[in-house]
C-alpha cells in the first residue's frame, strides 16, 4: 500500500513566541487565548510558505479550538474542514489532498492550557475526559496521564532492566537539544545525577520525566505536492508515508498498556509507514516522539524497531539519542524541554531538520525524519523527507 | 483540592452497590462466560448483551505498582501506593495494597480483595498480600 506516499508536502511551519509568551503567564498575564495564540502560528505559517490566506481551501484545526471559530477567525472558508489531534490532522490533510477535496490545507492549533490553570490531574480531571476513564481509577487516588505512564514504565522496567538512571537519558538528551534552541522554554543542562537527585512525582518516574505545561500555538500549510513546487517559497517537504493502529479493546483495564506496552500497534503502523514510504528506521537521519513523558521514548525506540526488543535501556546509554550521537530523537527538546504542543511542535522541528534551519542543532545531512506517537493506543507515524 | 469520589456512570451502578456491600461483582458473559471491566452494554469478546453480574473470587496478581509523592486529592497525602492487579476472572483493575510491602519487585505477587473505608467511610475495594 502506498496510498499517501508524496501526495502532499508541507510548505510552512509556524509557532508562536513560547519563550515571551509562557514569561508573561508566569507573571501573572494572559497574551492571548487559544484563538490568538493559533492566529499567530496560522500567519506565521502562511509567511513561512510565501503564500496568502486566500492560497488555502482546507482547514484542520486541533482539539483545543472551536472548528467554525478558527474558521472565522482566520477568514477561511474551505472545500474541506475539520478537527484532529496533531498527527491525524496531517494525515487528514494528505487524505483531502489525495480525495481531491483540497489542494493546500492549513492545519492550526492554539492552546492557552497555562493560563486557563488546565488540570491534568487531580479532582478536575476526575470525570471531565471520559474516554481517559479516571472515573475507574481516581477513587483509589490514580489520577492523571503521568501516572499510567509510570505504572507502564515499572513493568517494563522490571521484566527488561530498562532501570530509571536508563530512562533518565532521554530528560538529559532532550534537556541539551534545547539549550541549542533559542525557542526552546528549558534551556539549563542537566546530567543524569540531577536528574536521579529530581523529586518523584509519581514514582518510577522523576519531574524531569514530566512535560511542560505553556500556552501556544503551532500551524503547518499541507499542500499537493505538485502545486508545492509551483508556490512555495522554501524547498517543499515531502511526506514520504503515514500510518496507524488504535488498541481499544481492554483500554481502561490497560492491558494493551500494561500487558503488551503498546507494542501490536506500534509493529502494525510502523509496517504501513515504513512500507508506504519505501524506508527504514536504518534510513533515519532524526526521530521525533510524542513525548508527555519520557518514557514514550523507550517504548517507541524498541516498537519501531531502532533497537532490539529488550534492549532500549543499553541502546539509549550506549550508542545514544542526543544530538551527536547514534539516534538524535527530540532534537527541539520535544515536550519536556521545549514546549508543550501536544506533538505539533514536534511536526514543525522534524520539517525544520530536513530544510536544514536548525543552527547549532541542526542534525548533519539530515534527509529523513520519522515522528511516532502513542497516545493512550493510538499509534500514529508520520515521515518527512527530501 | 477535593476528596476522592466514587463516579458511577450508567452501567456501574451495580458494581458500586456490590462493593458497598463488600462483595464486588462484575459483568460476565452468559453466551462466551468471559468477565469484562468496565461495566458496559455488550460483551467486548462476543458482543452478547446477555450479561449476568457475578461475585468475584478475590483473588488477582499485581500487575505492576507506583508510588505517589505529589498530592492531589485530600484523602490521599503522599507517599501511598497504587497497584494494577488482574484478577483471577480477567480483567486489570486500579486498586491500592493495603498491609504488608513486598520486597523487591512487587509484580505477580498474590492478593486479595478486602475491603476499607473511603474517605466518606464508605466501603472501598483494596487488596492485601495473601499468605
Amino acid at each position: 500500500m502506498n496510498g499517501l506516499k508524496n501526495v502532499a508536502a508541507v510548505i510552512g511551519v509556524g509557532e508562536s513566541d513560547y519563550v515571551a509568551d509562557h514569561a508573561r503567564v508566569r507573571a501573572g498575564e494572559k497574551p492571548h487565548d487559544s484563538n490568538g495564540y493559533a492566529a499567530i502560528a496560522f500567519k506565521r505559517a502562511l509567511d513561512d510558505a510565501g503564500i496568502g490566506r486566500d492560497d488555502v481551501d482546507g482547514l484542520i484545526v486541533g482539539p483545543t479550538v472551536a472548528y467554525e471559530r478558527i474558521g472565522e477567525v482566520l477568514g477561511i472558508n474551505p472545500t474541506w474542514g475539520g478537527q484532529q489531534d496533531a498527527m491525524l490532522a496531517v494525515i487528514e490533510a494528505c487524505m483531502a489532498i489525495k480525495s481531491g477535496l483540497a489542494t493546500c490545507v492549513a492545519i492550526v492549533y492554539g492552546n492557552d492550557q497555562r493560563s486557563a490553570a488546565v488540570q491534568y490531574g487531580g479532582p478536575e480531571a476526575m470525570g471531565g475526559n471520559l474516554f481517559l476513564s479516571y472515573v475507574y481509577h481516581a477513587p483509589w487516588g490514580f489520577t492523571s496521564q503521568g501516572s499510567l505512564y509510570a505504572m507502564m514504565f515499572r513493568r517494563f522496567s522490571e521484566l527488561t532492566g530498562c532501570t530509571e538512571r536508563h530512562l533518565g537519558e532521554v530528560a538529559v538528551a532532550q534537556r541539551l537539544a534545547a539549550s541549542l534552541n533559542p525557542g526552546a522554554l528549558m534551556r539549563k543542562p542537566i546530567t543524569l545525577d540531577d536528574y536521579m537527585a529530581s523529586p518523584y512525582i509519581c514514582e518510577p518516574l522523576h519531574l524531569f520525566d514530566y512535560c511542560l505545561i505553556n500556552d501556544g500555538g503551532v500551524a503547518l500549510i499541507i499542500c499537493e505536492a505538485e502545486k508545492a513546487k509551483r508556490i512555495a517559497a522554501k524547498k517543499p517537504v515531502a511526506i514520504h508515508g503515514v500510518g496507524r493502529f488504535d488498541l481499544n479493546r481492554g483500554a481502561t483495564s490497560l492491558e494493551p498498556r500494561l500487558l503488551d506496552f503498546y507494542r501490536p500497534a506500534q509493529e502494525a503502523c510502523a509496517k504501513q509507514v515504513y512500507d508506504m514510504a519505501g524506508l527504514g528506521p536504518e534510513d533515519m537521519d532524526a526521530v521525533q516522539i510524542y513525548d508527555s513523558f519520557s518514557c514514550h521514548i523507550p517504548f517507541a525506540l524498541e516498537g519501531y524497531g531502532y533497537c532490539r526488543s529488550g534492549d532500549v535501556g543499553r541502546f539509549m546509554s550506549e550508542e545514544g539519542i542526543a544530538l551527536g550521537r547514534k539516534l538524535p530523537v527530540n532534537t527541539g527538546g520535544g515536550h519536556l524541554s521545549h514546549s508543550y504542543m501536544q506533538g505539533w511542535n514536534h511536526q514543525v522541528e522534524a520539517v525544520r531538520q530536513v530544510r536544514g534551519e536548525c543552527g547549532p542543532r541542526q542534525v548533519e545531512g539530515c534527509r529523513f525524519v520519522h515522528y511516532n506517537s502513542d497516545v493512550a493506543g493510538k499509534a500514529v507515524s508520520i515521515i518527512y523527507g527530501v | 483540592m477535593a476528596q476522592s469520589q466514587a463516579v458511577a456512570i450508567h452501567y456501574d451502578k451495580p458494581m458500586w452497590a456490590s462493593i458497598r456491600a463488600k462483595r464486588m461483582e462484575l459483568q460476565s458473559c452468559d453466551d462466551c462466560g468471559e468477565f469484562h471491566y468496565p461495566p458496559g452494554p455488550t460483551c467486548p469478546h462476543c458482543l452478547s448483551m446477555t450479561l449476568s453480574w457475578k461475585p468475584l473470587s478475590g483473588r488477582g496478581k499485581i500487575v505492576s505498582w507506583v508510588v505517589y509523592h505529589r498530592q492531589y486529592f485530600d484523602d490521599y497525602p503522599p507517599p501511598f501506593n497504587v497497584v494494577a492487579v488482574q484478577l483471577a476472572e480477567g480483567p486489570i483493575i486500579i486498586t491500592n495494597l493495603v498491609g504488608p510491602e513486598p520486597e523487591g519487585s512487587w509484580i505477580d505477587r498474590e492478593v486479595e480483595i478486602v475491603y476499607e473505608p473511603d474517605a466518606r467511610g464508605e466501603p472501598l475495594n483494596r487488596v492485601r498480600l495473601v499468605g
